[in-house]
C-alpha cells in the first residue's frame, strides 16, 4: 500500500487586481465560446511574475505552519508555463527569494495542470528517503503563457500562487494517488514563440476534433479506470467518497467529469471557476481548501481530487480531512 | 434492430438538425466534449457495447454510416 503523507498548510496568493473576462481581447468566435465557460473574472497583475506569485504564497504557507524558510528540508517548484528567462533556474530563484538555504531544491513538471501530482510524489519520496527531514514545501506560480489569457475552446487563465507545506503529520492526509499519461498528445496544445513577438503568442490547439472527441473520450475511460483502481486499493466503495473536486477549466468540463465518473462535483469548483478562472496545477488544492471552508468536506471525510491535462495526463488524489493527523506519523 | 435509423434519430435530436447518412457532423463543428460523451454513452447503452480507448478512431464516429458499421463490427465480435 502507498504511504500517506500530510498537508500541514495550504496557502493561496491571489493578486488584488481583477479583470472581467468580457474585457479581455477576443475575436468574435472566441468570445462566443468564452462566454459559455462559466468564468466571469480573473486575477491578473502584469507586474508579478510566476516566481513572485509562488514566493508570496510560500511566505503565507510558512507563516500558517509556524515555520521559517530555513526550516525547510526540501523545496519543490512546479515549473511555470513560460519562464521569464531560458537557461536560468526558477526553482533556485524561489529558493533565493525565500532564503530557504538548507532546502534541497528542484523543479517538477511536464504534466501541464496535473503537475501537482508528481510534485506531491516527489515530496513523499523525499520524506521517505530522508529520515530526519520534516518539512517540504511545494510551490507554483500560475501565470498564463500568452497575453490574452485564453485557450480556445477550453478556458481562461488567471494569475495565482499556491504553496503547500508537506510533512509527516498534519490536518489533511493524502492517502493515495494514481496517475496515467499518454504521450500521443504531447503537442496537441502549444504556444509557438521563437519566431514572433510576445504580443502574438497564442495557445493553439492543433486539432480541435481530436481534442473534443478522441481526447475527451479517452479522458472518460482513463478517469474511470483510475477511479476504480484508487477506490479498490483503498478498500472503498463508490459511495464512500464524500466530495469530488476537479479543475477549473469550464462548467462543461466539470459536468464532463461528473458524468464520466457518475458523481457530483463540489460546489466550490464552479464558484472558484467563476471568480478566478483556471489556475493550472493550483486548481485542485484551491478547491479543496474552499470545500473544507464551505462545509462540503467535513472532519474525517474523504475527497477525490480529479486532474486532467491535454498533454495528456490524468491524476486522482485521495485526501482525508482531519482525524488524528496532529500526532500520528505517516512516513 | 435498425442501427442506422436509431443513430439518425439520436443525432438529429441531439443536434437539432437533420443529419444525412454520410454527413460529417464533426466537420460541421457540432461536436464538443459533452456531445461526444452523450453520443458514446448512447451507443454503448443502446447497443450493449463498450467503447474502449483502442476504438477511439474519429473515422469510426464521424458519419452515421461509419458509426453504423462500427456498431455492427463491435456487436458481431
Amino acid at each position: 500500500m502507498p504511504r500517506p503523507f500530510a498537508l500541514r498548510a495550504v496557502a493561496q496568493f491571489l493578486p488584488d487586481n481583477e479583470v472581467a473576462v468580457a474585457d479581455l481581447p477576443f475575436t468574435d468566435q472566441e468570445w462566443e465560446t468564452c462566454r459559455q465557460l462559466g468564468v466571469e473574472r480573473v486575477r491578473a497583475d502584469d507586474t508579478l511574475s510566476a516566481v513572485d506569485l509562488a514566493v508570496n504564497a510560500a511566505n503565507q504557507a510558512l507563516a500558517q505552519a509556524g515555520l521559517d524558510a530555513q526550516d525547510l528540508d526540501a523545496l519543490i517548484v512546479v515549473d511555470s508555463r513560460a519562464p521569464q528567462t531560458l537557461l536560468s533556474s526558477e526553482a533556485t530563484h524561489v529558493q533565493a527569494l525565500l532564503g530557504a538555504r538548507r532546502a534541497v531544491t528542484f523543479g517538477v513538471g511536464g504534466q501541464g495542470c496535473v503537475s501537482l501530482a508528481p510534485a506531491l510524489r516527489a515530496a513523499r519520496a523525499f520524506l521517505a528517503d530522508e529520515e530526519t527531514a520534516e518539512h517540504v514545501l511545494v510551490v507554483h506560480g500560475s501565470k498564463p503563457a500568452t497575453p490574452n489569457r485564453y485557450r480556445h475552446p477550453v478556458t481562461v487563465n488567471g494569475d495565482g500562487g499556491q504553496a503547500v507545506v508537506i510533512g509527516r503529520t498534519g490536518p489533511l492526509r493524502v492517502l493515495d494517488m494514481v496517475q496515467f499519461s499518454n504521450g500521443e498528445y504531447w503537442d496537441l496544445f502549444a504556444v509557438e514563440f521563437r519566431d514572433r513577438p510576445v504580443g502574438e503568442w497564442r495557445e493553439e490547439c492543433a486539432d480541435q476534433q481530436r481534442y473534443s472527441f478522441k481526447l475527451a473520450m479517452e479522458t472518460r475511460n482513463r478517469l474511470r479506470e483510475l477511479y476504480r483502481d484508487l477506490l479498490a486499493r483503498n478498500g472503498m466503495a463508490h459511495g464512500e467518497v464524500h466530495c469530488h473536486l476537479g479543475q477549473n477549466l469550464s462548467e462543461a468540463s466539470l459536468r464532463f467529469t461528473a458524468e464520466s465518473l457518475d458523481v457530483e462535483m463540489a460546489k466550490a469548483c464552479a464558484d472558484n471557476l467563476r471568480r478566478y478562472g483556471h489556475l493550472g496545477p493550483n486548481d485542485m488544492l484551491l478547491n479543496l481548501t474552499a470545500a473544507i471552508g464551505g462545509g462540503e468536506l467535513g472532519p474525517g471525510q474523504r475527497a477525490v481530487l480529479v486532474g486532467a491535462s491535454p498533454v495528456a495526463a490524468w491524476s486522482l488524489l485521495l485526501v482525508e480531512n482531519g482525524d488524528s493527523g496532529a500526532t500520528e506519523h505517516y512516513l | 434492430m435498425d442501427v442506422r435509423a436509431e443513430l439518425t434519430e439520436f443525432l438529429s435530436g441531439a443536434t437539432g438538425d437533420r443529419i444525412g447518412p454520410d454527413e460529417d457532423y464533426f466537420a460541421k463543428g457540432l461536436v464538443n466534449s459533452l456531445f461526444a460523451l452523450e453520443l458514446v454513452t448512447f451507443v454503448e447503452r443502446r447497443f450493449g457495447l463498450a467503447v474502449e480507448v483502442e476504438d477511439l478512431d474519429l473515422d469510426h464516429f464521424r458519419t452515421i454510416n461509419r458509426l453504423t458499421d462500427f456498431v455492427r463490427m463491435k456487436t458481431a465480435a
